[in-house]
């Protein structure tokens, strides 16, 4: 908890992709710096179906286990995405289940972030047709993709720390001052957005 | 079969028997079976030959080792109810009305299952779609006095698939409960409809990911059926090792399941690094963490080495074994799972489950020793049963079947294990294949045209079956936080259900 908290405008530059996923140690290294940064410890997931083969799932609820043990880096899961930054999005964007996928995404507070896990909201599992978007890109703005069909929990961490420099990066778009608009239109009055309350 | 004679059965393929009906023979033909101890509704669906509906109704004669299959033409006002003399047909009689417009006789209710409120006439389907004059005829719920229903889902806990529970409650009991899973449908049927069976196999491994290998075994033995080509022992021993190891992860996951569901952390971590370990097992051993694209239809595609099972097998499930030893001896864990999403043998055999669902429920049931295939025909296979039909049944029976897995892999390894896939020849006709996957009996039936495309693949993964015994279980003198408990030790997938 060396570093001073303050908010990077541009991703850090410890934030380079892996070149070998093998490096565990590094990546935890990392990804614990990275969040200790910007969000003091308190990153917070929340994560939603939209029509996975359960797999996905099942290497998620893994990340929490013992050997990945997401926790210790300051990243914690949580159910209400009232309290989330992260999204974590598998499947194919079922169009049956667009609503619930709209309320969510909404219910959760500015800067926020989307993370597509897998291949199939990649689009490359199910085309778009009249049951799947296919690509989560056409309901939502994504803003990692981690590949895989399962990505694999080291997968999934390496994701989350491109993320967290990604979020970094919105957060420092933000205005935190009362009533003033951002660089991108979204208001954000700091203390309490329109749709927090 | 004794009566076989009596019920004109023509053999369709090895195990199978099959018999056309007339329409107006269907009612008899089903009662006829209702009185037959041994006879397990196992499947019901539609299929369009030749620009007819056909509907299929698949009963398994599991003392015979055979499967009996009936087959008639639905033409005009469909078939008669067949759920008010089986019970287990109920899901699938709303699922034919669903796909192919064609609803039993009688004006029966049915229920929703995967195609969604708000889909109009134009909704992909299997077949044709209900007629657009005829009132739904899905069963309105009404909820009133004491009760009221709390909604749960379909976004639910953290890393959960998606599906709503309508939890009808007077505050803490659950009075009913029932399942809403059109979130998740995919239309995977559809999807294998034109394929060849190589490119359709990608799609089936993820009907159910957690179940790629059973599944696609099932399918691969249809396939292979039709082609007259079975594959040779050695490689058919390498996908019983892939089976088991999948039985195993998916053991260990529920039981990790299980620890969380009740809240015990610590067990839960054990169980967990326990499942890490097994996965990782899995990658060494076939090059992927859940199995894909292990099977192929004619062969598999890799051969394990056996000295990576043999000294990475063994030491994981010992101590898995210690972590269920410790969990046995906790009180706190043990007086949460007895008594607990009781399923009585009685419902177990009405509404035709498999798998540890069944086997806690006292029915003796297991596709690979009541209907052998591959290397499961020279294979002794203890089948653990337990009678309670509580959470504790269900997990004792898992924990029966690890150690089960164990020996079979240690018997498989040691007969020699290949690889291999052949080319199968593109003939055309229909077959069934079977599977018993982590959460029972996994069935595939397949019709292939002269270029040996699918023109039919029905896939019925054991959730499928299984789900519509979880508002039983969870009815029976139980509260909300039973829920989570019950339904992580049927360990089923909603993706298996929906599809």
């Amino acid at each position: 908890m060396s570093e001073s908290p303050t908010l990077p405008t541009s991703p850090p530059a410890n934030l380079r992709l892996l070149d070998d996923e093998r490096d565990e140690r590094a990546a935890a290294r990392r990804l614990r710096e990275a969040a200790v940064a910007i969000f003091g410890r308190s990153l917070h997931i929340r994560t939603i179906d939209t029509g996975s083969c359960a797999v996905c799932e099942s290497e998620i609820r893994l990340l929490a286990a013992p050997h990945y043990d997401l926790h210790r880096l300051g990243l914690f899961f949580t159910p209400s995405p009232r309290h989330a930054d992260v999204l974590l999005v598998t499947g194919p964007a079922v169009r049956a289940f667009d609503p619930a996928l709209m309320k969510t995404y909404h219910a959760m507070p500015e800067p926020k972030l989307v993370v597509a896990v897998g291949a199939c909201p990649l689009g490359g599992v199910y085309g778009e047709d009249e049951l799947v978007h296919g690509r989560l890109e056409n309901v939502l703005p994504v803003d990692v993709f981690i590949p895989g069909c399962p990505p694999s929990p080291l997968a999934l961490l390496h994701g989350l720390l491109v993320a967290v420099g990604r979020l970094a990066e919105k957060a420092g778009e933000l205005s935190f001052i009362e009533g003033t608009n951002d660089s991108r239109g979204t208001t954000t009055s700091g203390a309490m957005p329109e749709d927090r309350r | 079969m004794n009566g076989e004679g009596a019920l004109g059965l023509g053999v369709a393929q090895a195990g199978v028997s099959e018999r056309a009906l007339a329409r107006e023979q269907v009612e008899d033909q089903v009662k006829t079976m209702a009185g037959v101890p041994e006879a397990r509704l196992a499947d019901f669906f539609g299929s369009i030959e030749d620009g007819q509906l056909v509907i299929r109704l698949l009963y398994g004669l599991d003392r015979s080792q055979e499967y009996v299959m009936l087959t008639w033409p639905a033409r005009g006002t469909g078939y008669p109810p067949l759920s008010d003399v089986a019970p287990a047909a109920f899901v699938e009689e709303c699922e034919i009305f669903e796909q192919f417009g064609v609803s039993p006789g009688g004006g029966k209710t049915l229920n929703r299952l995967v195609i969604p409120p708000h889909a109009d006439h134009d909704f992909p389907r299997l077949g044709e779609a209900p007629a657009r004059d005829r009132p739904p005829p899905h069963a309105p719920h009404h909820v009133s006095g004491e009760a009221f229903e709390f909604p749960f889902g379909p976004v639910r806990a953290v890393a959960q698939e998606s599906l709503y529970i309508g939890l009808v409650t007077s505050g803490e009991e659950v009075i009913d409960l029932y399942l809403l899973q059109w979130h998740k449908h995919r239309g995977i049927e559809r999807r294998l409809q034109e394929r060849l069976p190589d490119e359709a196999l990608f799609i089936v491994e993820r009907a159910e990911g957690l179940s790629a290998v059973a599944n696609s075994w099932a399918f691969c033995r249809a396939v292979e059926t039709v082609a007259d080509a079975r594959p040779p022992p050695a490689v058919e021993r390498s996908r019983a090792v892939a089976l088991e190891l999948e039985r195993c992860y998916n053991h260990a996951a529920a039981i990790a399941a299980l620890c969380q569901a009740t809240g015990l952390s610590v067990g839960q971590a054990q169980a967990e690094i326990a499942l890490e370990k097994l996965l990782r097992l899995n990658a060494a051993a076939f090059g992927h963490r859940y199995l894909f694209g292990v099977l192929a239809p004619g062969g598999v595609r890799t051969a394990p080495d056996g000295a990576v099972l043999e000294s990475g097998l063994g030491p994981v499930l010992d101590e898995l074994r210690e972590v269920v030893e410790s969990l046995w001896s906790t009180n706190s864990f043990v007086d949460r799972l007895e008594s607990c999403g009781v399923v009585t043998p009685d419902e177990a055999a009405r509404l035709g489950l498999v798998g540890p669902v069944a086997r806690a429920s006292g029915q003796s049931i297991d596709t690979r020793r009541d209907h052998p295939f591959g290397p499961f025909a020279e294979l002794e296979l203890d089948v653990p049963v337990r009678s309670t039909g509580d959470v504790m049944a269900r997990m004792s029976v898992m924990v029966d079947e690890i150690e089960e897995s164990r020996r079979m892999v240690t018997e498989l390894t040691a007969a020699g294990l290949g690889a291999g896939v052949a080319d199968l020849p593109r003939v055309p006709g229909c077959a069934l294949g079977w599977c018993e996957s982590p959460r029972g009996e996994s069935l595939a039936w397949v019709r292939l045209d002269a270029e040996g495309r699918l023109r039919r693949a029905r896939i019925r993964p054991a959730s499928a079956r299984n789900w519509r015994a979880f508002d039983d279980a969870a009815r029976s003198r139980n509260v909300f936080t039973d829920i989570p408990i019950i339904e992580a030790s049927f360990w089923l997938t909603v993706a298996g259900l929906a599809r």
